[in-house]
């Protein structure tokens, strides 16, 4: 008899459940505060801990880390169990995935509202952060991939293979992305600079979202929807094409982020072309979806579940059409730096990401719980508010992002820009982000009926923390030979720790090419390394995350070079550890404003920016102007951003602080000049120092205008 | 059962899950412990450990495939079994010392799942293996292309790029180390086709294909490497991923077409089966699996079956050849395509009919014809030359130009070659005709292969056989003649005639009673002749008045008789009047103007003034022909250059059908299908006969278009190529493009007119 | 400029890792029955699911 009985780990499930459920109103709460914060500067309460800049973050990392983050664990953790008919590898590294993944979330939530921050996008957390991440990742791939490999079911379903995927992209991703130099244990520079550090974030942000929100996702769809309406998938056939198809291609699509930027020409059109290329495969993942519930469309009408996946999957449809049409370069001109990005972030992660996960919970919770779900009804107005809520947010944004990037390009028919102030066309979209933020509200009013819900459900059941099941063994044919592999799969520990070092190899051995090879952007003469004190305001610029708000990137638009003055050469950027080239024009952008306005009127505009431009919802930075700037790391820093190819000269470093302190007090002077009485060791005048320099590098004529 | 194994979820999962259960029949699987038999069912053994895949075609749903998964709950000794549901198959491992394949496939049994135990597996898997390679073939080809397109932007896009300059050098290296799997593996199948063609000096479609991937592939390397370009391996790498998926597009559409047809076909046999303890007609489509049937003598075994009678004489000739017949007793089993011969026998199915199967033995046994298709030999004719003419071509355009341009001489050299495509040759005759036999299929006029359809485009006289084909045996009238059957007397009669499938027999036993059954002996049956057998120790003789009594028949008579002894005493004779079916003046008037039309009867010429109403000359009626005088007559009408249609019943005129260029014989209900002919028709279907013919000749017409229209296309495509403006990948997705293309032309073309002709 | 080669070199890694995949998984037979595992996932083994297979409806 080779019947085997275990049991499946539900209690694993449980607390990622339960964690996904609370990350998830989290999240979305601090999302709906800074909608609100976004009109509304006073909710900013001129705290450094809760203003805009550093809550943002927050938000995108925990709706994407903790509520994504999780929600796929507590997926995975059931369906993997149960399609390889076998328990999870190690209870202790299923252990280690839960609680180290917490850790990271809470490590992640303290260290931005800190100001302690990279200023890449998702990928903002500091090197000891990124390292935890790491080994957390690694325990969870472990866990998995032990799994698989002591499974009883021979075929691997093809969400088996979607799980395996994310695991392995997402740990060169991060690793990749992460390279930094420690300047402290708070702090460090990445080692690209800035066009190649643009275009490695990039690669990494589209990425991110292609193998943490989409595969993951896709194999949950293909595991929940089936048994959600007791049919099978569609076309198994096309979703294994899909598949592979999908992986073969995505990887090349990240170019499409950098369009119009310093980026080389042929590396954007490429980014255009693939992700072109990707409508097919994701289409196709659609089509085998929504196909599944074909002749069975009534049970849509009275299950929420049901409900929730469809309109998650339309959504993904729309995304990935909308995704490739933005990498367009005609759409892109248009769309770039504008709300549009938002409405099509948030259609994936509110529809996709978000209704695929409430019907994943709203199935898999009666099911652990051992009962049927407390309120359908509950369900269905919860769908109902959440798609009332998704529409609400994404509607004014196509509305506000056209409306802005119209604005800025219109002249007059004297050839002048018709709306030479940029905040005209900021109040001219406000009323939009009201609307956006009731939309926003609504979403998390819905995601608070499930918590309820979900929670009353518990209540009446009752839970089984190890469910027990039984299947026959699979019996490999040769059982003499001494199998190295087999014996390492007995032994959990130490598979990690070689999976580890296999990873690490692979990207160690990728990486010594790179320094053999001399870059060669084109370098321009008058670009110079920034002096000490720049590039301690610098550090504040990302400490306060303004490239959250502001970018540093013109493009060659006469628009643009009208508005802020000279277009942004590839050179000039030689020296930016990280780039800072962002991402959103809230404000206007920032590359030439160097030597644009005095000093006294930066100091008076970060006190309150209400003072020099009324009506203005950036928040105000009161503390710069009290906090003394700390110069403890300069000297490592400088010599850092050596080690990184930046020309400081030897030993420059012991003289760093003393000409950071000489060129503090020439712009004290200057303020108190004006009228403006400022120590000069104060944070605000390192800060006016790196904003004074942006773009004067190459001499060329600002624009007049403000 | 199920409840006992806690297999409840049976029912919970398919509303109609399993196979209803007939009374159930005591099975004999001693077989199954003989060690060679084993040896041959076997997939693998370690003499601990063995698998086994089995064919069971009855799984239909979710159910079957969680019972049968489950297997391991019946059985101790099973250690997994997997279902391959699309296949209808279930591979069980299991350990010798614990159960054994006897065990196993009672227990399937049970459950209503017995396995089709045939020894023919090894075919699939091999075809299994083939689509093997194919795939990692795609898949690296797929790899290498996307990767090296990547790879190629640079160069389309840029051209003042100073940093592109640097990397140029990089991405073709691993541009060429990407294209290498590609070139030496995934193309391969190419090469060694050309090769293969090349060694018996014939040169085939691969020969252009594979010297327009070497040239790309070597142009590449000469202009990366020494002229400092940038090389074709993008266009290399997607030729070779186009040409392959193709060839998978293709393979799946013919085989979507082919499956059609073996499947879905009419195949016009009825059987007889038992329910209820009567008997009735069904067509042998609608036959399942556990019915029982009645076989009766000279009629075929539609499905492998069990034998419920005592004893049975089985000809296997339509299988194996050997004439000489088996017995078989109580509980072994039959397998399809034989035959009985002698008195009736009950028989259970135990497995689906395959119609493919019984075509299969249509075709492979011993009457196949020889003919000479005249577009067959066209085909061979033009593809001997169209190669030479394309690499002359081909040629001719390269040295045109390599003085003017050498890229577009080379350009023009490789698309000349890739683009030419002598598809329509090997694929309009097989799709045009398989659509058409298709279409007569769905008309109930079943013909064995497609050769037939081309030869029925080319008859010039039509020769019919009286009884049973333009007369009705069901509609006509009988009555008995003589004295007044006592019930002991119709009981013997019937018992006689119930074991005949002869259309008569069945006219007879449907006009008397019966309520015994009786036992009978030496059962014998003599073409044109009669039936005889003893029952109950009594001498019953059925037949022609010579053959029951050696009288000669009486003249004038007009009607069929049948005579009937019982232990050599006369009774006197059921006569039988002629019907002719209905509609026959229309044929025949349809018909006459173009062919030549005879009639053959073994009968007297008593129904002479009646046909001649029909076939208005006396001349092309025939009376009193034995089955001898049937065939001298068809080869007489050869001898004058005719080409003949004979259709018949194939009972008596066997040899008439074998000689014909295409023989047909008519189905009324009744089992007598003949390997003789070349299609069979259902008696409705048989007023469609010009109908038929007349789209025979349309099948012709459309292949000979098809084959303009390739010859138009070669010849547009070419004129391109030469010009040097078509780029290779262009011409990789156009070649396949034009085959699918003629394909979809014939099918499209024939369906057309076929529903213009109301034929579909 | 680079950055682009490590970009590539990574991604090239990652996408062979998948075609050797690949290769393993047609080899080892996963995608010789292309039907039969979307309705093998469907079924629950366990004796708790007959069982509540009534009270339930979703």
């Amino acid at each position: 008899m080779n019947v085997e009985k275990f049991s499946y780990d539900n209690q694993i499930v449980k607390y990622f459940t339960i964690a996904t459920v609370i990350w998830g109103i989290v999240g979305m709460t601090v999302g709906v505060l800074i909608a609100f914060q976004i009109y509304l500067p006073w909710l900013n309460f001129d705290l450094q801990f809760t203003t805009f800049g550093r809550i943002r973050p927050l938000h995108t990392n925990a709706v994407i880390f903790a509520f994504v983050g999780n929600g796929i664990f507590a997926g995975v953790y059931y369906s993997l169990q149960r399609l390889t008919k076998s328990r999870m590898f190690s209870d202790l590294l299923s252990k280690i995935n839960f609680w180290g993944w917490q850790l990271i979330i809470v490590s992640v939530a303290v260290t931005y509202v800190l100001g302690i921050t990279t200023s890449k996008e998702y990928a903002e957390a500091e090197w000891p952060i990124d390292i935890l991440i790491a080994l957390i990742w690694v325990a969870f791939g472990t866990n998995m991939i032990g799994t698989i490999l002591k499974r009883r079911e021979k075929h691997m379903y093809v969400a088996i293979w979607f799980y395996i995927a994310t695991f392995i992209t997402v740990a060169v991703l991060h690793i990749v992305n992460s390279i930094e130099i420690p300047v402290s244990l708070t702090k460090s520079y990445p080692i690209y600079a800035g066009v190649q550090d643009a275009l490695v974030q990039w690669w990494y942000g589209h990425n991110a979202v292609a193998f943490f929100l989409t595969t993951p996702y896709l194999g949950l769809m293909y595991y929940y929807l089936p048994k959600a309406v007791n049919r099978p998938i569609y076309s198994y056939r096309l979703s294994i094409l899909h598949f592979w198809s999908l992986i073969f291609i995505y990887i090349w699509a990240g170019p499409h982020h950098l369009l119009y930027s310093a980026l080389p020409d042929w590396a954007q059109s490429l980014g255009t072309v693939f992700s072109l290329m990707l409508i097919a495969p994701s289409w196709g993942g659609m089509l085998n979806g929504l196909l599944t519930i074909r002749g069975a469309w009534d049970r849509v009408r009275d299950n929420p579940v049901l409900k929730f996946y469809v309109v998650a999957i339309t959504a993904y449809g729309m995304a990935t059409f909308e995704g490739p049409m933005l990498s367009l370069k005609n759409v892109n001109a248009l769309a770039h730096f504008t709300d549009w990005i938002p409405a099509h972030v948030h259609v994936g992660t509110l529809g996709w990401n978000g209704l695929l996960t409430f019907g994943m919970l709203y199935w898999l919770v009666p099911k652990i719980w051992n009962t049927n779900l407390f309120s359908k009804k509950l369900a269905t107005a919860h769908f109902w508010i959440a798609t009332l809520g998704l529409v609400v947010w994404v509607v004014p944004m196509y509305w506000a992002g056209l409306t802005q990037s119209l604005m800025w390009k219109e002249f007059t028919p004297l050839g002048i820009l018709q709306y030479p102030n940029f905040l005209e066309t900021v109040l001219q979209i406000v009323p939009m982000y009201v609307i956006r933020s009731i939309g926003g509200s609504l979403y998390l009013v819905g995601a608070i009926v499930m918590v309820y819900n979900l929670f009353k459900t518990a209540q009446q059941g009752s839970f089984v923390a190890n469910e027990a099941a039984e299947a026959p063994a699979l019996i490999k044919e040769n059982n003499d030979k001494f199998n190295s592999h087999r014996w390492l799969e007995k032994r959990p520990i130490q598979f990690a720790l070689l999976a580890t070092v296999a990873i690490l190899i692979g990207g160690i051995v990728e990486f010594i090419p790179t320094f053999l090879i001399k870059s060669n952007i084109p370098t321009i003469e008058s670009v110079k390394p920034y002096s000490p004190l720049e590039l301690e305001g610098r550090d504040i610029y990302i400490r306060e995350s303004c490239n959250s708000c502001h970018s540093q990137m013109v493009r060659p638009f006469r628009s643009e070079t009208e508005r802020y003055g000279e277009y942004s050469k590839a050179g000039e950027f030689v020296y930016d550890h990280p780039h800072l080239w962002g991402s959103k024009r809230t404000g206007p952008d920032l590359h030439r404003v160097g030597g644009k306005f005095s000093n006294m009127w930066h100091y008076l505009h970060m006190q309150n920016p209400r003072q020099m431009s009324p009506g203005s919802i950036m928040p105000s930075y009161p503390w710069l102007l009290e906090q003394k700037l700390n110069t403890e790391l300069t000297l490592n820093k400088i010599n850092v951003m050596r080690m990184l190819g930046v020309p400081y000269a030897d030993g420059y470093e012991n003289q760093a602080v003393a000409d950071l302190q000489v060129q503090a007090e020439g712009i004290a002077d200057d303020l108190l000049n004006s009228g403006i009485v400022v120590e000069s060791d104060k944070e605000i005048v390192a800060l006016i120092a790196y904003l004074q320099r942006l773009g004067t590098d190459i001499k060329v004529k600002p624009a007049e205008n403000k | 059962m199920l409840e006992a194994n806690d297999l409840c979820n049976y029912y919970a999962i398919d509303e109609t899950p399993g196979i209803s259960k007939r009374d159930s029949i005591i099975r004999n699987f001693d077989f199954l412990e003989d060690p060679d038999l084993i040896q041959k069912l076997i997939e693998f053994t370690n003499g601990n450990i063995t698998t086994i895949t089995f064919d069971i075609p009855q799984m239909h749903c979710s159910s079957c495939v969680w019972i049968l998964e489950n297997l391991y709950k019946f059985d101790n000794g099973v250690i997994n079994s997997e279902v391959n549901f699309l296949n209808k198959t279930l591979s069980v491992k299991f350990r010798e010392k614990e159960t054994t394949i006897k065990k196993i496939v009672e227990q399937l049994d049970s459950l209503g799942y017995l396995p089709n135990l045939s020894l023919d597996t090894n075919r699939d898997d091999k075809l299994k293996n083939e689509f093997k390679r194919l795939y990692y073939k795609i898949g690296i080809a797929g790899f290498s292309f996307g990767n090296v397109m990547l790879l190629s932007f640079p160069e389309y896009l840029s051209y003042t790029d100073l940093v592109t300059a640097e990397f140029q050098n990089i991405f073709n290296w691993i541009s060429l180390a990407l294209s290498l799997p590609v070139f030496l593996y995934s193309a391969s199948e190419y090469y060694i086709s050309a090769f293969k063609g090349l060694k018996k000096k014939i040169v085939n479609i691969d020969v252009p294909i594979t010297l327009g991937i070497f040239v790309l592939f070597f142009r590449s390397l000469y202009e990366m490497f020494i002229g400092g370009g940038v090389g074709y391996l993008d266009s290399m790498t997607a030729l070779v991923f186009l040409l392959l998926t193709g060839k998978v597009f293709q393979n799946k559409t013919y085989d979507a077409m082919n499956f059609e047809r073996n499947y879905k076909s009419y195949f016009p046999i009825a059987v007889t089966i038992k329910k209820d303890g009567k008997e009735t007609t069904i067509p042998v489509d609608k036959l399942e699996v556990g019915q029982r049937i009645v076989v009766k003598n000279n009629e075929l075994i539609p499905a492998d079956a069990i034998l419920i009678s005592e004893k049975a004489n089985i000809d296997y000739s339509f299988v194996t050849g050997e004439s000489q017949p088996v017995e078989v007793f109580n509980g072994e089993m039959i397998f399809a395509g034989g035959k009985e011969i002698g008195q009736a026998i009950e028989v259970e199915t135990v497995k689906e009919v395959s119609q493919s199967y019984l075509t299969q033995l249509w075709n492979s046994s011993a009457f196949n014809k020889k003919h000479e298709s005249k577009i067959e030999t066209t085909v061979t004719f033009v593809s001997k030359y169209f190669t030479f003419i394309i690499l002359a071509i081909a040629i001719s355009a390269f040295i045109y130009w390599v003085n003017t341009d050498v890229n577009l001489a080379f350009n023009a050299f490789t698309a000349v070659l890739i683009i030419a495509c002598p598809c329509a040759l090997a694929l309009s005759t097989p799709f045009t005709l398989g659509n058409s036999q298709r279409i007569f299929g769905r008309n109930k006029f079943y013909v064995k292969n497609t050769s037939v359809v081309e030869k029925l485009a080319e008859i010039t006289s039509i020769v019919f056989d009286k009884t049973g084909t333009i007369t009705e045996t069901l509609g006509s009238k009988i009555e008995f003649i003589g004295e007044k059957l006592s019930k002991d007397e119709q009981n013997l009669i019937k018992a006689l005639v119930l074991n005949s499938s002869h259309p008569l027999s069945l006219k007879i036993a449907s006009l008397l009673s019966f309520n015994k059954k009786l036992n009978i002996e030496n059962y014998s049956e003599e073409t044109g002749k009669g039936i005889s057998g003893i029952i109950n120790g009594k001498n019953i003789l059925v037949g022609s008045r010579k053959f029951v009594s050696n009288k000669n028949i009486e003249e004038n008579d007009i009607s069929t008789n049948v005579y009937v002894s019982i232990d050599n005493k006369e009774l006197g004779y059921f006569r039988i009047t002629n019907i002719y079916r209905t509609g026959l003046k229309e044929i025949v008037s349809s018909l006459i103007k173009k062919y030549k039309l005879f009639v053959l009867s073994g009968d007297n010429e008593g129904e002479k003034m009646n046909l001649l109403n029909y076939f208005e000359s006396e001349k092309s009626l025939f009376f009193h022909q034995t089955p001898h005088d049937k065939l001298n007559f068809i080869n007489d009408l050869q001898n004058k250059n005719e080409k003949v249609l004979m259709i018949g019943d194939g009972l008596n005129d066997a040899g008439a059908l074998v000689k014909s260029d295409v023989g047909i014989s008519i189905a009324e209900d009744i089992n007598n299908f003949s390997p003789a002919c070349d299609g069979i028709m259902d008696a409705k279907s048989f007023k469609n006969i010009k109908e038929f013919i007349r789209f025979s000749i349309t099948s012709k017409k459309i292949i000979i278009i098809s084959f303009i229209i390739s010859f138009m296309y070669n010849i547009i495509g070419i004129s391109f190529a030469v010009q040097g403006t078509l780029s290779p990948v262009i011409s990789a997705i156009l070649m396949p493009i034009s085959s699918i293309s003629i394909v979809v032309f014939t099918t499209i073309a024939t369906n057309f007119m076929a529903k213009k002709r109301g034929l579909l | 400029m680079s950055a682009i080669i490590v970009l590539i070199g990574f991604s090239l890694f990652v996408a062979l890792v998948f075609l050797g995949a690949y290769i393993w998984a047609v080899k080892s037979g996963q995608y010789d029955d292309k039907y039969t595992p979307s309705v093998r996932m469907l079924f629950d083994d366990n004796k708790i699911e007959s069982e509540k297979d009534k009270h339930k409806n979703t």
